[in-house]
């Protein structure tokens, strides 16, 4: 079921793949690097692992699905029939812990009480940062095939990108960012909190694909897709 | 021919709904037996912050303008100019959102 896939054949049919793979790894070993300065080994862990274990399965149901593919990449992984670049699934974590920690600095500014509501603001926040950063990289990376959208698809498309790839950002940056600001504000030990954190990926994962089907079906219902 | 996400799990959900169902146990029993500690925890948020030539800046903040520059001059070097420029656009707002938000925190803390 789960497999690893070394490809040989770096760059193949992509553009400019080496920079793009270059800033990803530069900027995660920096925030990893960083938040183990700032935080240590078990906070790192909380912010970086759960959305690495969900991306991994999402991503893969994703190309599984046959809606996207990726190629050029070097090491690819699979759990449920779709294989991702490992470097995407990094991305990811980026992208959350990015996301998550801007939306908590622009949030502290103008709500400063440390409760649900803040969590959900910092959260919602976070989503739309990162639905703006990948309203910028997704028609690149499609334009230089660094992942390709299936001409197939129908719906309304932004620069050949489906819209619904966007709502799927928000729905997942969005939960991820509740479930980890939940854990890492709950009184539980450390060691505690890193199992949750893990565990825990089953409930949001069910809650992202069920909110996200029902966004879909939203859209088949109006005509969008 | 492609599906959507959703009807890919439902077609695998004999190996989804194990994992699923497993997970959400043990993340309902970890919730229930875990003693919670009296910790009174805040948020150091002072510290994502650095000075460069004496001006302060978010450490975050760094960071998304650099993926920003870097992908920007990825979709210019490619020739792909229009969609560059939009989409540069809209992902400026948030690092224009945070330089407002903290522009109007600090007149506010001169004030």
């Amino acid at each position: 079921m789960f497999f690893i896939e070394i490809n040989q054949n770096f760059g193949e049919h992509t553009r400019l793949l080496a920079p793009f793979i270059g800033i990803i790894t530069i900027v995660w070993l920096f925030f990893i690097y960083y938040s183990h300065k700032k935080y240590g080994t078990k906070k790192t862990i909380i912010y970086f692992l759960p959305i690495i274990i969900a991306t991994l399965f999402i991503e893969s149901a994703g190309v599984a699905s046959g809606r996207y593919y990726y190629s050029g990449y070097i090491i690819y992984l699979s759990v449920v029939g779709g294989a991702v670049p490992l470097i995407i699934i990094l991305a990811w974590s980026v992208n959350l812990f990015l996301c998550m920690n801007m939306g908590k600095h622009f949030i502290s500014k103008i709500y400063q009480k440390r409760n649900y509501l803040q969590i959900i603001f910092i959260s919602i926040t976070a989503g739309l940062f990162g639905v703006c950063l990948d309203l910028l990289e997704d028609p690149i990376a499609h334009y230089n095939s660094w992942w390709i959208w299936e001409a197939s698809l129908n719906g309304i498309k932004f620069f050949e990108v489906p819209i619904l790839n966007f709502i799927g950002w928000f729905v997942l940056i969005f939960f991820m960012s509740i479930a980890t600001l939940l854990i890492e504000r709950s009184r539980f030990s450390e060691n505690r909190k890193v199992l949750l954190s893990i565990t825990s990926i089953s409930i949001t994962g069910t809650i992202i694909f069920v909110i996200h089907g029902l966004i879909v079906r939203l859209f088949e219902f109006t005509g969008l897709s | 021919m492609e599906k959507t996400v959703i009807q890919f799990i439902l077609e695998n959900i004999m190996l989804f709904l194990p994992v699923g169902i497993t997970g959400i146990v043990v993340t309902v029993i970890l919730f229930f037996i875990s003693k919670r500690e009296n910790i009174h925890e805040s948020e150091d948020l002072k510290s994502d912050f650095i000075t460069l030539f004496n001006i302060r800046l978010n450490i975050y903040v760094l960071v998304y303008l650099f993926i920003w520059i870097i992908i920007i001059i990825i979709g210019l070097s490619s020739n792909f100019i229009i969609p560059t420029i939009i989409g540069g656009i809209i992902a400026a707002i948030p690092l224009i959102l945070m330089t407002l938000i903290e522009l109007r925190t600090k007149n506010s803390k001169v004030l």
